[in-house]
């Protein structure tokens, strides 16, 4: 089935301690590791309590933004059918080795049409839930802050949003499960793409900006009732929410969009209907866009298209 | 305690000791178009055209340049004010959205004026000081 999620999203912040203080406690996510990166820079890993791979965010220190997401395929041939299909797109394509990333095997790195780094992987040190597998407990008893059961999804930024679009279908064979055009005429243009490889609502979007930026990247939650609690709990944490709690239009979700101690937009996400490649795509025009993004608010904020790290 | 005077409409807020210029700004009932609110997307930024204010908390170098560092760009949300300062908006002006919290911030100043008022008179000049004791 070749990709199956986004496995990992390696990001950069300003301050350390301040960025584990969020993701730790305010978070809930738990530490694997901690390293120095062949570069110098601390780095920190974690998980989610209901992830089983060694991590899914790595925070390294030093600016902000998004290095690098990792992408977790099936089966280990799914990395080279990948990576002729992305050389035949015209994409630079690099091996990279186990143990480049830690807890990570062989795989291919590239530089997206949308500059931004994906590395494409099938093996990753299990070290299980923690909940485990055996009779396993809803959740573990003693979650911490929001406890966020796993790493989502995440949106972007490029000039060409339909090329990109064109590459995540082409390379990784994603389908879009909705889009934002600016007209529903023939020359309308693909201004947002909502795209997905599995049932999951969607795994990667990308909206028209610069090249190379993040727009936010999610955790996972189970329900409304969770992101409401997730937005108190940001208010205990003096953490700055962006949005909501409110409804996106776009999927259906329920969300949070709020900003770690570096400035990185974060999101809770919860629900979402079920995808299909058969199911006809939802389009959203550019002028009930705000309903798209924010469903209750009906407009887009000034934050929405202008912070970006 | 410094204070923040808006150039050009020459708005005087009362800032307290430590607070960062958006703190200050959204305390007194102003606002204007920011982002993060922790030094990592650079959208708040004004220019500082008199006085001097320092970062106590990280930014992104990414968001300043090098050239920004000494241009009197201010990175309002981790700006804090080490003297008086005046500031101007970029694009949108600063938009007053809550009366009743300017209100309360131009009493602080006052407040903060008479106090310093009193306690020079108290002193006095040097030998005056001395004589009364």
């Amino acid at each position: 089935m070749g990709v199956m999620r986004m496995g990992y999203a390696h990001v950069r912040v300003t301050d350390l301690t301040e960025a584990k203080n969020h993701y730790a406690s305010t978070m809930g996510l738990y530490e694997t590791h901690t390293d120095v990166s062949p570069d110098g820079a601390r780095r920190v890993f974690y998980k989610g309590w209901d992830e089983w791979d060694h991590h899914s965010v790595v925070l390294e220190e030093g600016g902000v933004g998004v290095v690098k997401y990792g992408w977790k395929v099936e089966k280990s041939e799914d990395i080279d059918i990948i990576e002729k299909k992305a050389a035949g797109f015209g994409v630079t394509v690099e091996r990279m080795s186990k143990g480049e990333n830690p807890e990570i095997g062989d795989g291919i790195r590239f530089m997206t049409p949308s500059e931004h780094v994906f590395e494409v992987y099938h093996e990753a040190t299990a070290i299980g839930t923690e909940v485990g597998t055996h009779n396993p407990e809803a959740f573990p008893r003693h979650l911490v802050g929001v406890g966020a059961p796993a790493l989502d999804h995440s949106l972007v930024t490029a000039e060409d949003v339909q090329g990109m679009e064109d590459f995540l279908r082409e390379v990784f064979d994603f389908y879009p499960t909705e889009k934002a055009m600016t007209s529903l005429d023939d020359d309308g243009e693909c201004v947002g793409t909502w795209m997905t490889s599995n049932n999951q609502i969607h795994q990667f979007a990308v909206i028209g900006g610069p090249q190379g930026k993040l727009h936010h990247f999610a955790f996972r939650l189970g329900d409304w009732h969770e992101v409401g609690r997730a937005a108190d709990l940001m208010t205990m944490d003096d953490v700055p929410i962006d949005v909501g709690p409110t409804r996106h239009g776009i999927t259906r979700g329920q969300t949070v969009y709020f900003f770690d101690p570096s400035g990185n937009r974060n999101e809770v996400f919860s629900g979402g209907y079920l995808a299909f490649p058969d199911r006809p795509v939802n389009i959203w025009t550019v002028d009930q866009l705000g309903k798209g993004i924010f469903y209750h608010a009906r407009e887009l904020n000034e934050r929405f298209t202008t912070v970006l790290t | 305690m410094p204070t923040l005077t808006i150039h050009p409409t020459g708005e005087v807020i009362y800032l307290e000791t430590g607070e960062t210029v958006l703190s200050g700004l959204y305390k007194a009932g102003y606002s204007y178009t920011v982002g993060c609110k922790r030094g990592g997307c650079g959208i708040c930024k004004v220019d500082c055209h008199g006085g001097t204010f320092s970062y106590e908390r990280p930014i992104a170098s990414t968001v300043i340049s090098d050239e920004e560092r000494v241009d009197g760009t201010c990175l309002s949300c981790r700006a804090v004010p080490d003297t008086d300062i005046t500031i101007e908006l970029r694009g949108d002006n600063v938009r007053l959205v809550n009366p009743f919290l300017r209100q309360i911030n131009e009493k602080a100043r006052l407040r903060a004026e008479a106090a310093i008022a009193t306690h020079t008179c108290r002193q006095g000049p040097p030998s005056a000081g001395t004589s009364e004791e």
